[in-house]
């Protein structure tokens, strides 16, 4: 298992470094234009900062499965098949590979953003107005939202359990169209369809049982519910390959 | 040792294999023959546990195929399979963290043999380069079956001499080499079995010794009975 | 080296070693190389490689040691004799392709003379 690990963090270590190196430069211009007190970039290196944040984690998922049909359709695929591995390990290293980046990813991001806010506000003093202006207009909205590390710190596990499980229903409906529908006509797009049922359904589910729970137990719930759908879909995914692929 | 019965695998409407039966013994070296789309890629796919029947099974010892047959059986495809990112070296070491029988001194042995450097990064090399690497590794397990699907192709005529030298150190009495090719020149002296293929059906099964002794007929002069006058099918 | 295709390559490979034996350059009491590396030197399969070697000691020409290999026979006659067989081959291979030139026996032999004495003006 490490090593099968080991080469699925070998196949996708070229983008998650690109992905480091482009906030190691966004971090670098925060740092100098808060020094410099060069506004409009350090507008601009918070903006950046945010959206490689949750783009980074959603490019690391959508890469997994991306390695994933190719390891299903292309030749390349012979060298891990070839392993003496069921196909529950050889997915098993990839889900878990693939959870560990997207929660170190997420941890990554989480720190350096809460080291920027201290930053921030030890140079402007301001947080407390930038908290009050995002509750008044919460409050339009008639939602209380707590603006504490807590609720961040459950928001971001939130966020990367639920696309854990994006990742791993992507898995099931990629091997769906390869292995079943294989040679079918649009198997691509009754793959695709799939993929938006099953994520449908999921958040149906997810809304069904956090109905009327407070934003503590809410926000839990629905990162458990999250990781149990997407061990379901491993455990299915697997399932299929075992008996249905052909590389 | 290596078995199929009833073997049949469908791609939609063609059938690349059709109910084979085939017993493959320890100790021979196997001449699997037949043109372009004859189905021995496909064959050797299903008994190396990459392809899963459409029909029929493969037994590697008594045991259908699966996950722990391929500890013990090595396969090379025709296309190269490395990723592109290795060199050799890396090859070796993938092959020593998944494989119990590899030997990274055996790789580097052949590796010499054949004068491929470690250090080459496989996205440079050569089609030539990359059929003679294949073969370094996976003649570099201990493996009791060795399946390579044309082990020849293009290789020179010096590097195919140096190939066959290898194949012929690893042959032993308990284990089994089985060798696709529509060369069939090539493997006219080291194999001493041969099958035939033919749109996905086994045709004959041959000792090439006994065949030569009792018709004077060569494994050549048989292929070029059973296909005479057909063109590759389409593959 | 290269085999024809209608006869059997242990055949082959076992007449090309009688030759060696009988033009001395495998001597009496010479080591053989293991079975292993005369299918290396011939590339030949390892099997027709130890059915060579079944066929010479079957004809006597070779002793094989347990353990120790396979040797040349250290019998002079039985080399003899094997110059002698290889020779008779060779004649009966050289009449019967003059009889399918349309030659009988004793034109063979007066044309195969004739040759001698023109070899020697």
């Amino acid at each position: 298992m490490k090593n099968l690990i080991k080469y699925e963090f070998r196949k996708t270590w070229n983008t998650k470094m690109i992905i480091l190196g482009i906030a190691a430069f966004a971090e670098v211009a925060f740092l100098v234009s808060l020094y410099l007190n060069l506004e409009e970039i350090n507008g601009l290196s918070i903006f950046a900062l945010t959206m490689l944040a949750f783009g980074g984690v959603m490019f690391i998922g959508i890469q997994s499965v991306l390695t994933m049909h190719q390891d299903m359709n292309t030749r390349q695929g012979y060298m891990l098949y070839m392993t003496p591995n069921s196909c529950f390990k050889i997915l098993g290293g990839k889900v878990l590979e693939n959870g560990l980046s997207i929660f170190a990813a997420g941890a990554f991001f989480f720190a350096l953003g809460a080291l920027d806010v201290t930053l921030l506000v030890a140079h402007l003093g301001q947080l407390q107005e930038l908290i009050n202006v995002v509750n008044s207009f919460a409050k339009q909205l008639s939602m209380e939202l707590p603006l504490n590390a807590e609720f961040f710190g459950l928001l971001a596990l939130n966020f990367l359990c639920t696309w854990l499980n994006v990742v791993n229903t992507a898995y099931l409906a990629d091997v769906v169209a390869t292995c079943l529908l294989s040679g079918k006509k649009h198997n691509g797009w009754i793959g695709l369809l799939l993929f938006l049922v099953i994520s449908g359904a999921m958040s149906a589910l997810q809304q069904a049982i956090t109905k009327g729970m407070a934003w503590q137990p809410m926000l839990i719930w629905d990162a458990v519910i999250a990781l149990a759908c997407a061990a379901v879909m491993y455990a299915a995914t697997a399932f299929l390959m075992d008996r249905h692929l052909s590389v | 040792m290596l078995r199929s019965e009833e073997l049949t695998k469908a791609f939609g409407a063609k059938t690349a294999v059709d109910h084979v039966n085939l017993r493959l013994e320890a100790g021979h070296i196997c001449a699997m023959l037949g043109p372009n789309g004859s189905g021995k890629t496909t064959w050797m796919k299903m008994a190396a546990g990459l392809c899963k029947p459409t029909s029929g099974t493969v037994y590697f010892e008594g045991e259908p195929v699966g996950v722990n047959s391929r500890a013990s059986i090595a396969y090379m495809s025709t296309e190269p399979y490395f990723y592109t990112w290795m060199t050799l070296k890396d090859v070796g070491r993938y092959y020593g963290d998944f494989f119990a029988d590899y030997s990274a001194e055996r790789y580097r042995e052949l590796l010499d043999r054949f004068e491929l450097e470690e250090g080459l990064k496989t996205k440079t090399l050569s089609s030539g380069m990359m059929a003679k690497a294949k073969i370094a590794v996976t003649l570099a397990r201990d493996a009791k079956v060795w399946m390579l699907d044309e082990p020849f192709n293009g290789i020179d005529l010096v590097a195919r001499d140096r190939i066959k030298e290898a194949i012929i150190s690893a042959a032993a009495p308990d284990k089994l080499l089985l060798m696709s090719s529509h060369l069939v020149e090539e493997m006219e002296s080291i194999a001493d079995r041969a099958v035939f293929l033919r749109k996905g059906k086994l045709i004959k099964e041959v000792d090439i010794d006994t065949e030569r002794a009792e018709t004077g007929c060569s494994i050549a002069d048989e292929y070029r009975r059973i296909y005479g006058g057909q063109e590759e099918e389409d593959a | 080296m290269e085999f024809n295709a209608s006869s059997p390559i242990w055949m082959q490979v076992t007449t090309r070693i009688k030759t060696d034996m009988v033009t001395g350059r495998l001597p009496p009491g010479a080591k053989l190389p293991g079975g292993r590396d005369l299918a290396l030197q011939y590339t030949i399969n390892p099997n027709t490689a130890a059915r060579v070697y079944q066929e010479l000691e079957k004809e006597g020409l070779v002793e094989i040691r347990r353990g120790m290999g396979t040797y040349v026979t250290e019998t002079p006659e039985r080399l003899e004799a094997l110059r002698s067989e290889m020779a008779c081959e060779a004649m009966e291979d050289y009449l019967e392709r003059m009889a399918a030139l349309g030659f009988s026996r004793a034109e063979a032999i007066t044309r195969i003379s004739q040759e001698d004495e023109h070899a020697q003006e």
